[in-house]
């Protein structure tokens, strides 16, 4: 695993603008401001923080910064990006309730639209929503989590009473009542019972005690408990699972396209979408592309694999920390996953080629530094050999 | 379920080298975890990767079968591909490559597996571990369902030997004693005076090499 040291932590509350109202302690999920009641200030526990943005969203007095999707980096995104788009529609989506936009057509009924993705819609405020409105933007479609698969647990209520209280506001002042309207949607396992052979892994290995096996008939899944990690459809040895929207097939036929697209060495990252937080509009190296999925549990010992196959010099998987989870230990299982293929690499002498990382967002740049040295280290190997 | 482990891939990469196209075949049957289609490709895949360093180019075809120790379920899985394949490489058990040999008596079969006992899958514990021998003669209603012919490493029918050390065997500290947990199961069964019962030495003759359904 690679070592990261630690560096400029994420959210920060600046205290000279701090009124002390402490709605940002009220409203984290993970507890991690508390008032020192000593000398009356908001202390924020990074190691505690897992970077929603609740808090920043909710701030009145705006004390607390975060370096990723704050107020200001989403206003100068929409500023830069609208002109290209003909619509005045926006779709802000948490990209935990979909990968990419190709649902929202069929959900919010809009082919045209301004796309925003972001790692929860909580850390959307309601003055924000304001401020995108007074840029332009005549109608804002939000879609969000189920409220009970909300990764920080809050950000999705919190955003439907948000959506609810402006809307309210907003026909007051003479808008449309459905100015801002908003949806939830979860990406839950898909079963071909077909396939399945009855083997019982996926059952052993879920979380959530999802999938259930029947006496007759195989395998079958309470979707409402699934919580779409993907952990059973790497593991299932029969393809008989797959992820809506992370299918194991739309992957496969990315892989060569963002390999292409690279220069040596080419270095394929299989990242947490919780675990970084890739900056809007953020400089792409021209050596690496990433492949963003729900949980490293969805990553595929195949698709490793085929990245290698189709060129890669080096495969990466970035995965949350065992305690920064956001599935329950689903990382750690994957560190196993991510072992055995390297074990058996290693037997053709390609061990080397496959890296794991375990970052955090809570800090600046780690999933970066930790790239970096393993783009070093399969500089020192070459490029050549394989592909 | 028996319990097998992927051969080295040099090993396996050996073996194949004398084919060209070749149909690497599953089994779905009761290895756990299964080595069905997931672990075809994979081993695919690696076997690819490993060709190429070494400019060695296959036609791999891939399939999974049921039971691969099943006569009659592998011909009508591996049939559709015989006429065009030289070799199949098997993921099965020791079973499975032995079936394709009785069933296409003219076609190379390779085992990419080692097999290595009928065992118990501690999930939990992320261990298998070796617990029954197939002796033909089962004494497990004597022992509180813990075979000794397996799992005590002299396979003493009247023990224990008084070897054990805090529970562990002689021959292995790693592995537990067989008739200490005989003992303890027998105690809580309440069938401790099963022990006093002498079990005569085994009549081996009763191991069968075949049987008829």
């Amino acid at each position: 695993m690679t070592q990261v040291a630690e560096a400029k932590p994420a959210v920060n509350i600046n205290d000279d603008y701090c009124s002390r109202c402490s709605i940002c302690g009220s409203l984290c999920p993970y507890d991690a401001i508390t008032r020192d009641h000593e000398n009356d200030k908001m202390i924020l526990d990074i190691e505690k923080c897992q970077v929603c943005g609740i808090c920043a969203s909710a701030c009145p007095a705006r004390a607390i910064d975060t370096i990723y999707y704050d107020r200001d980096s989403l206003l100068n995104y929409l500023r830069k990006v609208k002109p290209n788009y003909k619509s005045d529609t926006l779709v802000v989506m948490c990209k935990g309730s979909a990968p990419d936009f190709s649902q929202v057509g069929k959900l919010f009924g809009v082919n045209d639209f301004v796309p925003l993705s972001v790692p929860c819609v909580g850390r959307i405020s309601e003055e924000l929503l304001l401020a995108m409105l007074a840029e332009g933007i005549k109608k804002i479609d939000i879609l969000a989590c189920d409220e009970d698969y909300c990764r920080f647990h809050r950000g999705s209520p919190l955003t439907g009473r948000r959506v609810m209280a402006l809307n309210y506001m907003l026909s007051q002042l003479g808008y449309g009542k459905d100015t801002i309207t908003m949806k939830r949607n979860s990406l839950k396992v898909k079963v071909d019972k077909d396939l399945c052979i009855a083997c019982g892994n996926c059952v052993f290995y879920c979380p959530y005690d999802a999938p259930k096996l029947e006496s007759e008939g195989g395998i079958s899944f309470d979707l409402d408990a699934c919580r779409g990690c993907g952990l059973c459809v790497s593991l299932c040895p029969a393809f008989a699972l797959d992820l809506e929207n992370w299918e194991r097939d739309k992957i496969s036929d990315l892989l060569p396209k963002l390999i292409a697209e690279m220069k040596p060495p080419k270095i394929l990252v299989f990242r947490c979408q919780w675990a970084v937080y890739p900056p809007l509009n953020g400089d792409v190296s021209p050596n690496v592309r990433a492949i963003e999925l729900p949980c490293s549990g969805r990553v595929e010992a195949i698709h490793v694999l085929e990245a290698l196959q189709n060129g890669a010099d080096g495969v990466m998987v970035i995965a949350c920390s065992e305690d920064d989870c956001k599935q329950e230990g689903v990382s750690a299982k994957a560190e196993h996953v991510v072992a055995k293929i390297k074990g058996q690499l290693e037997q053709i002498g390609l061990g080397e080629r496959l890296g794991f990382g375990s970052v955090s967002p809570r800090y600046e740049g780690q999933a970066e530094e930790a790239i970096k040295q393993f783009r070093q280290k399969i500089e020192t190997i070459g490029t050549k050999g394989k592909s | 379920m028996i319990v097998t482990v992927l051969k080295p891939l040099d090993e396996i990469l050996e073996s194949i080298s004398p084919y060209k196209k070749i149909l690497i075949a599953g089994c779905d049957g009761c290895t756990q975890p299964p080595r069905g289609m997931r672990e075809v490709k994979t081993l695919k895949q690696l076997l690819e990767l490993a060709g190429k360093l070494k400019n060695k180019k296959f036609e791999f075809k891939l399939t999974s079968v049921v039971k691969q120790c099943d006569t009659v379920l592998t011909k009508s899985t591996i049939k559709p591909y015989v006429e065009d394949i030289d070799a199949v490489l098997s993921l099965a058990c020791g079973a499975g490559p032995q079936t394709v040999a009785e069933v296409f008596p003219d076609l190379p079969v390779i085992p990419a597996q080692n097999s290595h006992f009928v065992g118990i899958d501690d999930r939990e514990g992320g261990t298998m571990f070796d617990s029954c021998s197939s002796c033909g003669d089962c004494v497990l209603a004597l022992t509180g369902a813990v075979c000794p012919i397996t799992r005590c490493a002299k396979g003493l029918l009247n023990g224990a030997c008084g070897g054990a050390r805090e529970g562990k065997c002689e021959l292995d500290p790693e592995r537990d004693c067989a008739w200490e947990l005989i003992y303890k199961r027998l105690e809580r069964l309440g069938q401790l005076d099963r022990l006093k019962e002498f079990r005569p030495p085994r009549n081996y003759q009763k191991k069968a090499w075949k049987v008829a359904p």
